[in-house]
């Protein structure tokens, strides 16, 4: 149901460690708006375009992904146009782009897994100053995948039970019902995580 | 924070995942269809409370960052936190927080369901419109070099929309405050 947007392969930042990337791309992100040079900022979009492009995607594919953010970019592309000058609207235009591109390559070759040991390492400190517990993160992420299905079935089933009667399905019928029976079960899940020690108190 | 209101929030981060899923819908007078995703905000804050509300959202948006399409249309990924509407993204951790929080000072048990409905409401938009607004516009000005005020002016034609579905979103949190509240146990 749901599929990461992770792609198998051996390139240079399939091997990078998840930190680097994570502090390249920060830190390239806002160096980049330092920059207001079009032909710079239009090189940079060079280099990030075909470092996605290479990772083995498949041009539709890496299309597909990132059609919604484009439209988006495209749309005030061309509002700069017309409120600001043609000029900057390039520049900011070139400049969003190359961020674009760039962050779509570290999600490409990162793992989940990686992504959620990364932050799970990260989380250690506030542990240690006692403000929560960085394998709360874990658990709480693998509740979160566990239960999609589970809740898009019971929307199935709503949807189901709207026809047999004949309604059409609106959103004030079924927000109530499927946030309901769903909440409800949280007491037996939280039963069985604590019966299991899984939080260790 | 107990184990179940951790089991509270990642349900809710579930469910505004599926609400992603399922297809956009055409309500009322406005045109476009509108995606049942877009009320999460509403909904977390009045249905779970503050603190359990804008962790639902910290986990929503954790999922978006490491690469998860959870995102209504399939989006997710960094290149959605970092492109010009990342802010709003953002935004909705604060937004539900607000939401919730003056949910839980607006609302109880006892009050009639008018004066329910209006808490509920007052806080929807405070937290779901205003709150998420005022993040995500200077977000995208900065982005884009749009000035702000155009940005501003862009965004007024959302809000018919947005008045809506603060009313479809106090909806479903009267339903849940009667059949199952769980607001009054504040996390």
């Amino acid at each position: 149901m749901l599929t990461s947007l992770y792609v198998e392969g051996t390139s240079f930042l399939h091997r990078m460690s998840v930190r680097a990337k994570l502090a390249g791309l920060m830190i390239i992100g806002l160096a980049l708006f330092l920059v207001a040079n079009p032909v710079a900022l239009g090189f940079a979009l060079l280099v990030t375009a075909t470092l996605y492009l290479r990772l083995g995607l498949g041009v539709g594919e890496a299309f597909r992904r990132l059609r919604p953010v484009l439209i988006t970019i495209a749309f005030f592309g061309l509002v700069n146009v017309v409120v600001l000058s043609p000029h900057e609207a390039l520049t900011s235009t070139l400049r969003l782009l190359a961020i674009l591109f760039l962050a779509a390559s570290v999600t490409a070759t990162t793992t989940i897994a990686d992504f959620i040991d990364t932050i799970t390492a990260l989380l250690v400190p506030l542990e240690r100053l006692g403000l929560m517990k960085a394998a709360d993160g874990g658990l709480a992420f693998g509740l979160v995948l566990r239960f999609v299905p589970d809740i898009a079935l019971r929307y199935a089933v709503l949807k189901e039970a709207h026809a047999a009667r004949g309604l059409t399905l609106k959103p004030q019928t079924i927000l109530g019902p499927l946030i309901i029976s769903t909440l409800k079960e949280a007491d037996s899940i939280a039963e069985a995580i604590d019966a299991r020690g899984i939080r260790g108190q | 924070m107990i184990t179940r209101d951790l089991v509270l929030s990642a349900l809710f981060t579930a469910i505004i995942i599926v609400l992603g899923l399922i297809p956009p819908v055409t309500l009322g007078f406005i045109p476009v269809p509108i995606t049942a995703q877009s009320m999460g905000v509403m909904l977390a804050g009045t249905i779970i409370g503050a603190r359990r509300g804008a962790l639902a959202y910290v986990l929503l948006v954790v999922l978006v960052a490491v690469g998860l399409p959870v995102l209504s249309g399939g989006r997710g990924g960094l290149n959605v936190l970092m492109g010009p509407t990342g802010g709003y993204i953002i935004g909705w951790i604060l937004g539900s927080f607000a939401t919730g929080y003056l949910s839980e000072r607006l609302v109880r048990d006892g009050q009639s369901a008018l004066l329910q409905a209006a808490g509920f409401f007052a806080a929807s938009v405070a937290g779901g419109i205003i709150v998420v607004y005022a993040i995500g516009m200077p977000w995208v000005s900065l982005m884009t070099g749009t000035p702000f005020s155009k940005v501003i002016f862009g965004s007024l034609a959302f809000i018919p929309g947005d008045l809506l579905k603060a009313a479809i979103a106090i909806l479903a949190a009267r339903a849940v405050m009667v059949g199952y509240p769980l607001l009054p146990q504040r996390a």
